[in-house]
């Protein structure tokens, strides 16, 4: 497993083909929850697993209190997308749909169950749909987390090589944000570089 | 198409898990055996039929959400699983250890025909995954609580408990912030060194000697003990050392829990010592003379012995100097015999100008010896302002069936003999 043969070529067709698939998850989310957003260029990198530690402690600062969903997502390429909110994002998110001022914590999970599948969907499906390729989708959970414990030491063991892929989602007008990571590690990496390699056999073909 | 409707409904009712078929509007189009069962709603009655007739408490602006998500995205959309149950209630029947009456499920909505804006619903029941996972996380909060209690116990212990840990080897590893404050030690210059480094007693004192005996036992030993404090002042603790034993009965550490009992010992010391010479008063006297009544091992070669000093003419010195001087003859003598009497001695003052001295290990004859050392060292003394002064010594042993007062009284006739023969010397009586 040649990881390193990911070369800078193969990052910068990566990122921008997650440039059309965030693009497209902006537009679903303003189609489907009626709420207009934007999202960050994305930002790649490839890690290990004590960088990909650092990597979300500098993304994510020194909050205490994280909305965190996990959906694991299998195909040819595979991995975890990872949609992370400060608690208050995620109450705005939940008043904003569920339209009540106090939302409990069941609808605040709910909702940000719903904006992670759109998100997960949208940008894992249409980066697919590119590389012409399929994944599945499995059930998401939330989980509320206190400070930077968002990757667990038992976590990090099962990763090798990761790639990073990650951005900042915002809807100014409602006060919602969240930061969006996509991981993926060694085999995934290997085979997405395959299949980038096949998409720019094909574009100069 | 109907071939192929009625084709799934076979399959959907062989599913071990429920499966239902909603358009966008909620209108059923399939119902399948599993929530028949489940909820009690036959097929027939609700397929045509709208959910929301059946389910009026359901948030509908949400799941309609869902399902046009999952149409327009052509994927799956799923409900929380993790908190209570958001969509339809189905009643749970388990009557043992349940912490839940409704079934927690996991809902997930997936496209089925987009073209007629139906979807299918898998409702999968995880209530046992939930009730563990509730049960985990009770768990949980509980041994965070016991551990932020443990934490709250270990900082008072460590604040206000004067502990030190040793290795196995009695080599310290640890001392309290307590400890260190008191003795004024810093942790870094004590682990590594010998807890016995710290006791002011030889190690051949029979004490530290009784310590060593009991924990080499891998027994708890507890006493008092004199410990100096980094700046050389020297503590009285009240000490408990106990071994920590593991399942092979070995000896892993030793944990010491001092008490500082500086005060109470002397409180202690004041109330059986006499005020003017500081030897041991005749309250302590009398106690130190009934433990050893009470030991057994007496025989005649090797008794104990007791002997009273009177100091001659000492009514004189008082008329003649007056008490001031007579109270610094009495202290400079009380001085003489302290220097003067074995290790193993007991010397106190018996009241006015007489002193009494308790003698372990010497019969008749020795301890007349031991006497007539003490005459001589106060003979030998010169008291500046009074010129030379004398004693006169009863001295007697001890025999089986002795009393205390039998033994005083003896003393007391060999002084009373001693000042008729000319003073200045010792009479012995014998039991």
């Amino acid at each position: 497993m040649q990881t390193d043969e990911f070369t800078g070529d193969h990052l910068d067709v990566l990122k921008e083909l997650m440039n059309i698939a965030m693009g497209n998850a902006t537009a679903s989310i303003a189609d489907l929850l009626q709420a207009f957003g934007t999202m960050h260029i994305p930002h790649l990198a490839i890690t290990d697993m004590d960088g990909l530690k650092n990597y979300i402690d500098d993304a994510l600062g020194s909050y205490e209190r994280y909305y965190v969903t996990k959906q694991l997502f299998g195909g040819i390429i595979g991995g975890e997308f990872i949609f992370v909110m400060t608690d208050e994002s995620a109450a705005n998110l939940g008043n904003y749909l569920y339209d009540v001022s106090q939302p409990n914590d069941a609808d605040i999970m709910d909702a940000v169950i719903e904006l992670t599948n759109i998100l997960s969907s949208t940008i894992i499906s249409r980066l697919t749909e590119e590389l012409k390729t399929k994944v599945q989708f499995f059930a998401p959970s939330t989980e509320i987390i206190s400070g930077n414990l968002l990757i667990g030491d038992e976590e990090t063991l099962n990763y090798h090589k990761i790639i990073i892929v990650s951005t900042v989602m915002e809807f100014q007008s409602h006060k919602i944000s969240g930061q969006i990571f996509i991981l993926a590690r060694d085999e995934t990496i290997v085979r997405l570089r395959e299949l980038i390699d096949q998409k720019l056999e094909e574009l100069y073909a | 198409m109907t071939y192929t409707l009625d084709h799934c409904n076979v399959v959907f009712d062989s599913l071990e898990n429920g499966t239902l078929v909603v358009d966008e509007e909620c209108t059923v189009w399939s119902w399948n055996k599993w929530l028949e069962i489940n909820t009690g709603i036959a097929s027939d009655a609700i397929i045509g039929n709208n959910l929301k007739e059946f389910y009026p408490e359901l948030d509908y602006k949400g799941f309609q959400r869902k399902i046009r998500t999952t149409l327009r995205l052509t994927t799956p959309t799923f409900y929380d699983a993790s908190l209570s149950n958001r969509f339809i209630t189905i009643p749970r029947n388990k009557v043992t250890t349940s912490l839940l009456k409704i079934m927690q499920l996991q809902v997930t909505i997936s496209p089925y025909i987009p073209a007629l804006k139906r979807v299918m619903i898998s409702i999968h029941d995880i209530s046992d995954l939930h009730e563990l996972k509730i049960t985990l996380q009770h768990r949980m909060a509980e041994i965070a609580h016991l551990n932020s209690e443990l934490k709250q116990d270990k900082q008072i212990i460590d604040a206000n408990l004067m502990i030190v840990k040793t290795d196995c080897g009695c080599l310290i590893t640890d001392i309290t912030e307590a400890f260190s404050r008191f003795f004024g030690f810093k942790k870094e210059e004590l682990v590594g060194s010998s807890l016995s480094n710290l006791f002011v007693a030889n190690k051949q004192e029979s004490e530290f000697l009784q310590m060593k005996d009991l924990l080499e036992k891998k027994q708890k030993w507890s006493g008092e003990m004199q410990i100096n404090t980094k700046n050389g002042k020297k503590v009285w603790m009240d000490a408990v050392i106990s071994p920590y034993i593991d399942e092979k009965n070995e000896v892993i550490s030793y944990t010491a829990i001092y008490h500082d009992i500086t005060d109470k010992k002397r409180i202690e010391l004041l109330s059986v010592t006499d005020p003017l010479t500081k030897l041991y008063n005749r309250q302590k006297f009398d106690e130190v003379f009934e433990e050893m009544l009470m030991r057994q091992h007496w025989t005649q070669e090797n008794t104990f012995g007791v002997l009273i000093a009177d100091v001659d003419h000492f009514k004189s010195v008082n008329d003649t100097y007056g008490h001031q001087i007579g109270d610094a003859v009495l202290i400079t003598i009380a001085d003489i015999l302290e220097k003067t009497i074995r290790t193993s001695d007991v010397l106190a003052r018996w009241g006015g100008e007489e002193f009494v001295v308790l003698l372990p290990d010497v019969d008749m004859k020795k301890a007349a010896l031991v006497a007539e050392k003490y005459r001589q060292a106060i003979e030998q003394m010169n008291f500046s302002e009074v010129g030379p002064i004398t004693a006169s010594f009863g001295v007697t042993v001890f025999s089986y069936g002795d009393t205390q007062e039998k033994m005083i009284y003896r003393a007391d006739v060999g002084l009373y003999r001693a000042k008729k023969n000319g003073r200045n010397r010792v009479e012995s009586v014998q039991p």
